[in-house]
């Protein structure tokens, strides 16, 4: 059960032509018997589909005659509800977000509803750069509050803090209060990122000493010295241990600073300073710069100025430093956590939970590790067919709006179906007080009629024919039959040509009198109900029986109650849930031109072309109950 | 294994072939050749005209980590993901299908029935090892939602205009890569799919060039060495967070049907798979090696959310017992070793195996360098547990595969004969020494034997420092996600690099086989002698 029964679905048509693997055509092409892969088969929907090689020609074939299983574990990313669905007028084709490409419009705060300008996305990391932050307890919005609510009510003075609404977290819990209730992101991020500048001067430190070490108009004695220098250092030089482990982000910074000044080390040659990526500005350019003038010069072999340089090309090293973003894992570090863990202030809620923790740093285990999370932006977005780039999506940029310059939405194409169950006293002359089947508790093998009603809301008459197996596929075997399973849908033409035309309006007419003559009895072959744009039709429904539960009989085993059965049901994927494949296959003639359907050119045929689409749907009619 | 080789090393590389196929950005590892300088020299110009990927790259590339239960995704040049999205059940649910926000999540409340503990995790995870098992096309569909989701969500990008970078462990099954890899071809535009392995980028995102990498993943547990960026060497083992949180699972059923009187079959797990990842997320823990039972240091106990039922009561739980999964299923105690299959050794041994297959001169310089990454390595203790293990099992052992009573009665007599020869081979600061314990009769020279070479190798280098060998360190990395930004940054192009056009038209056959193969160097379009049309998968070949 995916919504409130009774409900309706649609499988997009893409999910029948598989994901191609080039690998799988070479195979077939190679293969004797050749198959035309542009057909599209319906998927095979188990793995028993899956496995490759010879089979892959004849499974194809049996492909066709397989029927749409709604439980299959794959139908579950191919079905839509019929409003999420779009239409291709260039493919004539319904499309879902499998089959479209997107293309974003504009980003915008959900928050404060600014739109953020393409430049700035990215450097305020897909997140609001403004005051909108979430609780990282309970996701909930923050607001900025002053700490001293009382004072005078025209100047209220700081310190801020961004306090939850909803679980009365403030930053004051993990000890930030802000100086200013604006731009509390880089205030933020500055108490954030308080410790990483002193490692980042150490580090670019570093690697300023190791530049001028290898700088070959360095002296010798001054390498030397060097030398001596880092000998000293070095055996120290896990640098104070008492200092607190940098963050994730510093250190990332520190490697990298790391390997770009490795890397422009160990190639200083002559020749790739043009090819190289990094540009001048990078620490090892103007070593490369003069290492031209130097090395590459045959008088400088010569006179032993860079022979060393040229004898052996330098190595690069891995880091060695706290500074250059090595970390070495402190002896019984997690003792304390363990302890904290264990420790009765921490507890259940002292632990920040997997939810808590996704979006924050790797780092964080308790909960005052967790720091308020800028809100994440949104984005608009145009979509394409992906197959022939046709705009089917294309909203207004502007945040605050909600309207679309372009939408092809497929409930203008498809007939919208909806379902409803038929009373049970068809007799009674006051339908809304028939009983209708709960559809909650269906009782299995006691047959109940539904109704499938399919509105039309094209400009165009159009012919359905609808199909189903008659036994749904699965472990609960419900028989289904459609009583009228052709049929045609009137257009969805203007409602005053209607009224205007008056009783000469077939249609109408033949909806009031049917309408009227067959709310009776369910009859095979006959419509029931008939409208303007739209057709009812009844379904024959005998729902199955749940396996092991008493209506089926078997009772063998007593201690099984109902409830097991309906629990175990529901556990496996819903399988007491009865849901109808049904394919629905449908044509009209549509005017070859199609902007111009509204003029009424009904008169000339002759442009008139006739299109197809069909489509698997599944019913969600209601849930079989265990016993009879 | 040697395969997979980030190109961070390759100017210096005395390989020639090596440092071709390596560098992008083309350094020639020896520039004093003539030929060279004329080859470099076009590259600078082709670099400036040639319209492929170097203009391309300008977009910063995203980078996925996929694994069996989380992808991660972001930016390259972030030190962290900017997403990581589950495979779970509730992202597997129809269009439409609100119930996840109605009901709670599916798993975080008392399942109506026990499962088996197999199935039970199976909902999870988005494949399995063995691909025999694995609907891929469910794995494609499952990975074109979660990717799509992740640039609409979060990466707010539009999707295949950039440059992809996927991060893999290194042995894949070929359906699996092959799925994965079509799947994102034909779904989006991405020009080019660069590979690099997890292990690899794990050593890069510790600042190391060799390193032992443990990855305590979902499904498995691996220990690659990595020498020189190079994988040389790789173990697995299925104890791994799986069966931990199987484990984890059983303990919280035994706990619900204590109160309530329900006794299930002992392999059947009657909890909610997301409310048992939650409690082992937060509490599971390693004992310290020496942790005495006696002691009452941990007695306390702790109140989580009930496992009959979840939503409302609460119940009290002994600190301890939450170390129980951990001992019983990563480190195996009580379980001795020769009654273990070769898959299921525990995290130490399979520490020490890794470390024993090992060359002795890559062994001194990995196991200075165990890096611990993937979801295990964040219960608290168990990093420091597993290196005491290992440890006191080259304490015992030496470096030696062989075990067993002739063994120690041999050593015994030898003992007794010369105790000061022993004692050397025993002590973990020979790396070298695997040769003593096999055959211990050969008298060392106590003063250790002064190796000329080596002292002038020393005294040549002076400036470079003295590689940290041959004792047990670990060194935290900051994951392979980090490394592969960190890698992309740094612009140094992975050896497997897959071209839109030639996977889509022969897949992944189209790879060479061949392992020296060069990589088809894009920014030295002019010189290129080679085929260009071939590509190779190297590692993952």
């Amino acid at each position: 059960m995916s919504r409130p029964f009774p409900y309706t679905f649609i499988s997009c048509p893409c999910a029948d032509t598989p994901v191609p693997d080039p690998a799988r055509k070479r195979r077939s092409r190679e293969s004797p018997q050749k198959q035309s892969p542009q057909k599209p088969a319906p998927r095979p929907s188990t793995s028993e589909g899956e496995k490759k090689g010879l089979a892959a020609g004849q499974q194809e074939d049996e492909d066709d005659e397989q029927t749409f299983d709604p439980r299959s574990p794959r139908s579950d990313f191919s079905l839509y509800p019929p409003e999420q669905l779009l239409y291709c007028e260039e493919c004539h084709q319904i499309k879902c977000s499998r089959c479209i490409t997107e293309e974003i419009v504009s980003w915008y705060c959900p928050s404060c509803l600014f739109e953020t300008p393409s430049s700035m996305v990215r450097s305020d990391g897909n997140r609001c750069g403004r005051n909108c932050f979430n609780c990282p307890v309970c996701t909930a919005p923050l607001a900025v509050s002053t700490i001293e609510n009382a004072t005078g009510n025209g100047t209220q003075q700081g310190p801020w803090v961004l306090s939850c609404g909803y679980c009365l977290w403030t930053t004051l819990d993990i000890g930030i209060k802000f100086d200013k209730p604006t731009n509390i992101r880089s205030q933020l991020q500055k108490m954030t990122d308080a410790t990483p500048p002193a490692a980042f001067d150490r580090s670019r430190q570093a690697s300023r000493t190791l530049e001028s070490l290898k700088h070959p108009l360095s002296s010798a004695a001054s390498v030397e010295e060097h030398a001596r220098d880092r000998d000293v250092d070095q055996p120290t030089p896990k640098e104070d241990p008492a200092a607190p482990p940098m963050s994730t982000d510093a250190r990332f910074a520190a490697l990298k600073n790391f390997y770009r000044a490795q890397i422009a080390e160990t190639s200083n040659s002559p020749n790739d300073h043009l090819s190289s990526d990094f540009g001048f500005s990078s620490p090892g350019a103007l070593n490369r710069l003069m290492s031209l003038y130097t090395s590459s010069s045959r008088l400088g072999g010569l006179y032993g100025g860079s022979k060393k340089a040229k004898s052996k090309p330098p190595v690069m090293r891995e880091a060695l430093t706290a500074s250059e973003g090595l970390c070495i894992a402190p002896k019984n570090g997690e003792a304390d956590i363990i302890a904290r863990l264990a420790s009765p202030e921490c507890g259940w809620e002292g632990v920040a939970s997997l939810e808590q923790r996704a979006a924050q740093s790797p780092d964080a285990r308790f909960v005052e590790d967790l720091l308020p999370l800028p809100v994440l932006l949104r984005t608009k977005r145009a979509k394409r067919c992906k197959s022939c780039k046709h705009i089917l999506v294309k909203p207004e940029t502007k945040p605050q709006s909600t309207r679309f310059r372009i939408r092809l939405i497929a409930l203008s194409y498809i007939p919208l179906p909806t379902l409803c169950p038929l009373a049970f006293s068809s007799s009674s002359s006051l339908p809304t007080m028939a009983p209708t089947p709960d559809l909650d508790s269906l009782v299995p093998l006691r047959p109940i009629h539904v109704l499938l009603t399919l509105k039309n809301h094209m400009f165009d008459p159009v012919r359905i024919t609808l199909a189903t197996p008659p036994v749904t596929p699965g472990r609960v075997a419900t028989k289904v039959t459609v009583l009228s399973p052709q049929f045609e849908i009137g257009a969805n033409s203007d409602v005053w040509d209607e009224a205007l035309q008056g009783a000469s309006a077939p249609l109408s007419s033949d909806s009031k009198s049917a309408g009227l003559g067959q709310r009776g009895v369910p009859e095979a072959g006959k419509v029931w109900d008939k409208g303007r744009n739209w057709t009812t039709v009844v379904l024959e429904v005998v729902p199955g029986t749940l396996p092991g539960s008493s209506a089926e009989g078997g009772d063998g085993n007593p201690e099984t109650t109902d409830e097991d059965v309906v629990a175990v049901a529901a556990s496996k994927k819903d399988e007491d849930v009865l849901e109808i494949p049904v394919f629905v296959h449908m044509d009209w003639d549509a005017d070859a031109q199609l902007d111009q359907q509204n003029l009424g050119k009904s008169s000339r045929a002759d442009d008139k072309v006739t299109r197809e689409l069909a489509y698997w749907m599944v019913l969600g009619v209601g849930r079989i109950q265990a016993s009879l | 294994m040697a395969g997979d080789t980030s190109p961070i090393n390759a100017s210096k590389r005395t390989s020639a072939t090596s440092s071709l196929r390596h560098s992008q950005t083309t350094r020639p590892a020896s520039p004093h050749t003539p030929q060279q300088q004329i080859r470099s020299g076009s590259t600078s110009f082709a670099s400036n005209t040639s319209p492929s990927s170097s203009f391309r790259s300008e977009d910063d590339a995203i980078i996925f980590e996929i694994g069996a239960r989380w992808l991660r995704a972001g930016f390259e040049g972030n030190s962290t993901p900017a997403c990581v999205v589950g495979f779970g059940p509730e992202d597997s649910r129809r269009a439409g299908d609100y119930r996840g926000w109605i009901q709670g999540s599916a798993g975080a409340a008392r399942l109506p029935q026990p499962i088996a503990a197999e199935e039970w995790a199976q909902s999870h995870e988005l494949w399995r090892l063995d691909s025999r098992e694995v609907d891929l096309g469910l794995v494609e569909d499952k990975i074109e939602r979660a990717v799509r989701e992740t640039y609409n969500q979060f990466l707010l990008t539009d999707a295949g205009t950039t440059r992809l970078v996927l991060v893999l462990p290194s042995l894949m099954p070929h359906p699996l890569l092959s799925s994965l890899l079509s799947t994102l071809f034909s779904r989006w535009r991405f020009s080019s799919v660069t590979l690099l392995s997890s292990a690899t980028m794990s050593a890069t995102a510790a600042g190391l060039r060799s390193a032992l990498v443990v990855d305590l993943g979902w499904a498995e547990t691996t220990a690659t060495a990595i020498y020189e960026y190079r994988e040389i060497s790789t173990k697995k083992t299925t104890r791994a967070m799986k069966h931990l949180m199987q484990e984890t699972g059983r303990l919280l059923t035994g706990l619900a049907s204590n109160t309530e009187d329900n006794a299930g079959t002992a392999d059947e797990i009657s909890v909610g798979l997301a409310y048992c990842e939650e409690i082992a997320s937060r509490f599971s823990w390693c004992k310290s090696k020496n942790y005495e039972e006696s002691s009452n240091k941990f007695n306390q106990t702790l109140a989580i959310p009930s496992p009959a039922n979840p939503e409302q009561e609460y119940m009290d739980v002994p600190f301890l017992r939450f170390a129980e999964p951990t001992e019983k299923v990563l480190l195996a105690s009580g379980i001795p070793e020769h009654e273990m299959d070769d898959e299921e050794r525990s995290l130490p041994l399979l520490v020490y195996n890794t470390l024993l297959s090992l060359p002795p001169d890559a062994r001194g310089t990995c196991m200075a360098r165990i890096v611990f990454v993937g979801g295990g390595s964040r219960i608290p203790g168990l990093r420091q547990r597993v290196l005491d293990e290992v440890s006191s099992m080259i304490d015992r052992h030496g470096w030696s595969p062989i075990r067993g009573k002739a063994l120690e009665r041999q050593r015994e007599r030898l003992e007794q004969l010369k105790l000061s020869s022993q004692r050397a081979s025993s002590q973990p600061e020979v790396p070298k020494g695997n040769g003593e314990a096999a055959s211990p009769d050969t008298p060392l020279p106590d003063p250790p034997e002064i190796d000329f070479v080596e002292q002038k190798l020393r005294r040549q280098n002076r400036d470079t420092p003295v590689p940290v060998q041959g004792v047990l360190r670990e060194i935290e990395s900051l994951g392979p996600w980090a490394g592969a930004s960190l890698t992309t940054t740094l612009k140094i192009r992975g050896m497997v690099e897959i071209e839109r056009e030639k996977f889509l038209q022969h897949g992944l056959a189209g790879a060479t086989r061949d392992i020296d193969h060069p990589v088809p160097d894009r920014r030295s379009g002019l010189r290129s002698g080679g085929d260009r049309s071939s590509w190779t998968l190297a590692g993952w070949a």
